[in-house]
């Protein structure tokens, strides 16, 4: 085998990855939710703790059925309980709060465990060099159903994202939409994390989006800017790895935060240039 | 009256508090690894209560700190480690709770077992941190040898002797029994294992020198570059392409390891995931120490027996 042949796979999975969580992580940002992909993947990863105790296995269909309850049941908890008006808790500490009980559930389900205990540390740095071209292909497909529905969803979902005041003022049922939301996205997590681990999807869901920030206001430009940095950053953190000789997928997260600096720094030079 | 019921209330619990006593005259041995757990039941028989602190299913590097193990630390007559620093990230702590003086490191209820066993892969170059979980004083799996298992058994039993002078015969018959029957399964195990002695393998951590060396395994390399560690793409490339050209047919990872990353190695050469078990009660039906080596044996057979 080749080293081409082994980091084609993972290559093309970070392509995949980065198509659906840049233009998810554009919602996510606007909406000030920024670590609801991780509570959705830990409530995930909890779901797949409890299939496994009830004996299917860690990577099995019953399994990741058994995670994508649990996540729906996370986006109805994330949905309703949006800000709660009479009592002013934001949704940012449902959000921590679902994090935290579900990562306490999955250490006592696994305490329980007597396979493959492993798999929680697993989870959280992932080893994207494992993913095999059949898993890409489900994936792909996958992604593609829910950026298809995604689409024909836009105006609903964009609306209620930026301004929820005027979607609000035109009577659209929020929590419903809202509900919709949240079931695509741990769809998405679900299988992303499983790919990529936590740490890697939290990277390709928040940091193109935060960059494409830097430089404009307009959704096209900005999901342009985030496709474009993540595919970039993706095979440049891949490249390094194999160079470096570092673990693939800490290696295209610590590219990611580089390569957000360096566009930073880009955005204070443009702007003095264009004060002076 | 009621002086007398109360009289032959207070006689009554003063029996059953004796009766209670003799019966708690156990010695209470405590082990970090049920293999040597099960090897002091092996040797103390009836004047003896073993506890684990690490199950056999679990990673014995790292565990998880519960109340119920300082308890049991805390009244132990006897602890037995693995030592060469495989219990350092969590059993230092937990002694000190105890506040059970006696087990302290160097005290006389302290045994470290790996004293007089062959010990492999003792580093000969100076032990850096960029290394990773590399362990100075050589590999701490060494049990997975039977014959240091024999020499686990006659320090156990030397160390219950002087803890314990009254068992000393019945410990020193129990070490004889235990020496007959481990002396008939070498040969057992040596016949059934035979046609397969050269094969080589692959392991996730590097657990198995000792098993390897005993059996005549020849482990090609490990999964993790460095134990503890996620593989870099170089040294998955390297596993891959050791596995294929040298025809590799079996990858082993130990039970409390994802197996992700192994089988989709497998996937890509061909190699089969066998998970092993390094320790007594990997799974229930492995109850002993000789229990350990019949599993994995018949384990491994069972996954050569198709490509040998």
């Amino acid at each position: 085998m080749t080293v081409f042949e082994l980091l084609l796979p993972a290559f093309v999975a970070s392509l995949i990855l980065t198509g659906i969580h840049a233009y998810l992580g554009v919602h996510v940002v606007e909406r000030g939710v920024i670590f609801v992909d991780l509570s959705l993947a830990q409530i995930a990863a909890f779901g797949t703790t409890v299939a496994y105790l009830l004996g299917y296995d860690l990577h099995a269909t019953g399994s990741y059925v058994c995670s994508l309850a649990f996540t729906f049941l996370g986006a109805a908890v994330f949905a309703f309980l949006r800000v709660h008006r009479k009592t002013r808790i934001p949704q940012e500490a449902i959000i921590g709060i679902a994090y935290a009980v579900a990562a306490a559930l999955s250490i006592l389900v696994m305490s329980k465990a007597t396979q493959e205990t492993g798999h929680l540390k697993e989870m959280l740095i992932g080893n994207i060099l494992s993913v095999g071209w059949p898993e890409i292909l489900k994936t792909a497909v996958l992604y593609s159903l829910v950026g298809a529905f995604h689409f024909v969803f836009r105006r609903r979902f964009l609306l209620i994202s930026m301004n929820l005041a005027e979607a609000e003022r035109r009577g659209w049922n929020v929590r419903y939409w809202d509900f919709l939301f949240y079931v695509s996205f741990g769809f998405v997590v679900t299988s992303s994390v499983a790919i990529a681990g936590v740490l890697l999807v939290f990277c390709f869901l928040i940091v193109p989006s935060v960059a494409a920030m830097l430089f404009s206001e307009r959704l096209s430009v900005r999901l342009a800017i985030g496709w474009s940095m993540g595919a970039v950053v993706s095979a440049l953190g891949v490249a390094l790895s194999f160079q470096l000789d570092l673990p693939t997928g800490a290696a295209i997260v610590a590219t990611f935060g580089a390569a957000l600096v360096l566009l930073a720094v880009v955005r204070v030079l443009v702007r003095r240039r264009h004060l002076a | 009256m009621n002086h007398r019921i109360l009289r032959c209330c207070v006689i009554g619990s003063a029996c059953a508090l004796v009766a209670a006593g003799v019966l708690e005259a156990k010695l209470r041995v405590v082990s970090t690894l049920q293999d040597f757990a099960a090897i002091a039941q092996a040797i103390g028989g009836d004047r003896v209560d073993t506890f684990a602190l690490a199950k056999g299913y679990q990673d014995p590097h790292y565990v998880d700190a519960k109340p119920s193990l300082v308890l049991h630390l805390s009244r132990a007559d006897l602890l037995i480690v693995a030592g060469l620093e495989l219990e350092i990230g969590y059993l230092p702590p937990l002694i000190d709770q105890s506040r059970n003086s006696k087990i302290h490191p160097g005290n006389a209820a302290y045994l470290d077992a790996s004293i007089g066993c062959e010990i492999l892969s003792i580093p000969t170059q100076k032990i850096t941190r960029a290394m990773g979980d590399v362990h100075p004083s050589g590999n701490p799996h060494y049990w997975t040898d039977p014959e240091n298992g024999r020499i686990i058994a006659r320090t156990i039993a030397a160390k219950l002797a002087a803890i314990d002078p009254k068992g000393t015969e019945t410990y020193r018959e129990n070490l004889s029994a235990f020496d007959t029957t481990l002396d008939a399964k070498l040969v057992e195990w040596q016949v059934k294992f035979k046609p397969f002695a050269g094969t080589k393998v692959v392991t996730f951590h590097d657990s198995w020198p000792n098993f390897a060396k005993h059996f005549g395994l020849e482990i090609v390399g490990n999964v993790e570059p460095k134990p503890g560690i996620p593989p870099t793409p170089s040294h998955t490339l390297e596993i891959i392409n050791r596995i294929q050209a040298q025809h590799v047919p079996v990858i082993l990872v130990e039970p409390y390891f994802d197996t992700k990353t192994p089988k989709s190695i497998a996937a890509r050469t061909g190699a089969t995931v066998v998970t092993l078990y390094p320790s007594v009660g990997g799974i229930p039906e492995i109850k002993t120490y000789f229990d350990l080596f019949d599993t994995d044996l018949d384990l491994l057979v069972r996954a050569l027996g198709g490509v040998s």
